[in-house]
């Protein structure tokens, strides 16, 4: 209901944006770069979110192709940064979280890290934005760590298996049916909060900049733009740690879903 | 506006990050943690040949030991053996060597007595023969035939009971 209204007020604040703080808006959503057909009802059109995730994709693709030519026992330069961070995510959220099942979900967990770690960074670049303050995209993401972790869940316990994970055992007959409804609930909630969170943080850090930096074109004033750059930088500043601090949480928090849906007790 | 989903977005989303997926598969998560992989064996592996190897030589440490402690014992046997042989033929010798003295001395006790009495009765034949002498020179004849001397040498055996 309170996004819904959010929503509301978000359009009418573009339609109105003759002079006010519309292009703030303006800034933090989607534009079509490449118009391209629809298909099935989707509309394929290039636009600037998926030219940013496109740069983040070519970007880690290349640091990691030019990093790792080489085959080392002992990495050097950006392999050995890279490779620290890969062992951190391998021993602080893939072997506690996932355990055994590490070597299955590894792959997708890392890719998601670095995916919105680059994505988030790419907002502090001029002219750049995150990808990741689209809900469309940290949807996507929050799906595929629900079927990931669902799917994996399903495989392993079967259909029977998989619908008794959601009743506790050792309850009263008569409170399963709420406790079931309730841990489904749950389930879904817990993905959507996984999606809004990392899209809420991200706009808000775009809209933070955003804002600080238009101060000077709504006072109008040279006088404004020293404070404006002065605070932008220190909001960068924050939004860097933030890039990091978001994609590890969207990380961990996968690889906790993921374990918690493969877990054997309740 | 701001939470509007847009379809194609998630399309584009989907292959974008499926791509990456299998790209960064190939490309970086298999070299990386295979490579840390195969450090930790690699790790492990040595960890573990220096703990068998310092298992190893603590047990031949104590073979040797032991082998040491073996032979120092048998030394100690040698010495004690020989020391208990040299012993007893130090006995046995001075064990001969005593006899012998003793047979020795049995001998000279009896060659002396022997020659002792051989003396004796040479001197008493001697002294019969002179007693003789003297008694005929005395009487002024001569004391001759055994019957005289059987009187002289009754009276020197009487002489020797005396």
């Amino acid at each position: 209901m309170v996004l819904s209204f959010l929503n509301m007020a978000a359009e009418e604040a573009v339609e109105h944006s003759t002079g006010g703080a519309g292009f703030i808006l303006e800034e933090v959503s989607d534009h079509v770069l490449v118009k391209l057909p629809t298909v099935l009802g989707i509309d394929l059109s290039i636009t600037k979110m998926v030219l940013m995730m496109w740069i983040a994709a070519a970007f880690l693709i290349v640091l990691f192709g030019v990093s790792f030519r080489k085959k080392r026992l002992i990495p050097k330069g950006w392999a050995n940064l890279l490779e620290s961070v890969v062992l951190f995510l391998r021993n602080d959220i893939l072997h506690p979280y996932l355990g055994e099942n590490t070597p299955r979900f590894s792959p997708y967990i890392l890719t998601a890290f670095f995916f919105i770690l680059v994505s988030n960074l790419l907002g502090v670049i001029p002219m750049g934005t995150e990808a990741t303050s689209n809900i469309s995209v940290t949807a996507t993401l929050a799906v595929f760590t629900f079927l990931i972790g669902q799917g994996a869940s399903l495989k392993k316990f079967g259909v029977i298996g998989y619908v008794k994970k959601f009743v506790p055992p050792d309850i009263p007959f008569f409170v399963i049916p709420i406790i079931f409804i309730a841990e489904v609930m749950g389930l879904f909630t817990k993905h959507f909060a996984l999606a809004i969170r990392l899209f809420a943080n991200m706009i808000a850090d775009h809209l933070i900049v955003v804002t600080v930096i238009g101060l000077i074109f709504i006072f109008n004033s040279y006088a404004a733009i020293p404070v404006s750059i002065g605070m932008g930088v220190a909001v960068e500043l924050l939004v860097i740690l933030i890039a990091f601090i978001q994609a590890y949480i969207f990380t961990m928090l996968s690889a906790v879903f993921i374990g918690l849906a493969l877990a054997e007790e309740h | 506006m701001l939470l509007n989903v847009n379809p194609g977005l998630i399309f584009w989303t989907v292959v974008t990050f499926l791509f990456l997926l299998l790209v960064l598969k190939k490309l970086a998560w298999k070299p990386i943690l295979g490579g840390l992989e195969s450090r930790e064996q690699w790790i492990k592996d040595t960890l573990d040949d220096a703990e068998k190897r310092r298992r190893e030589a603590e047990q031949k440490l104590a073979q040797y030991e032991q082998m040491l402690d073996q032979a120092k014992k048998e030394t100690q046997e040698i010495i004690n053996n020989s020391r208990k042989t040299a012993e007893m033929m130090k006995n046995e010798i001075v064990r001969q060597a005593n006899e012998e003295a003793m047979r020795l001395i049995e001998k000279a006790r009896r060659d002396i007595s022997l020659e002792s009495e051989k003396a004796i009765e040479e001197i008493r034949k001697l002294a019969v023969d002179l007693s003789v002498e003297a008694a005929s020179k005395l009487i002024g004849q001569t004391l001759t035939g055994s019957g005289h001397r059987e009187i002289v040498k009754k009276y020197i055996q009487e002489m020797k009971l005396s």
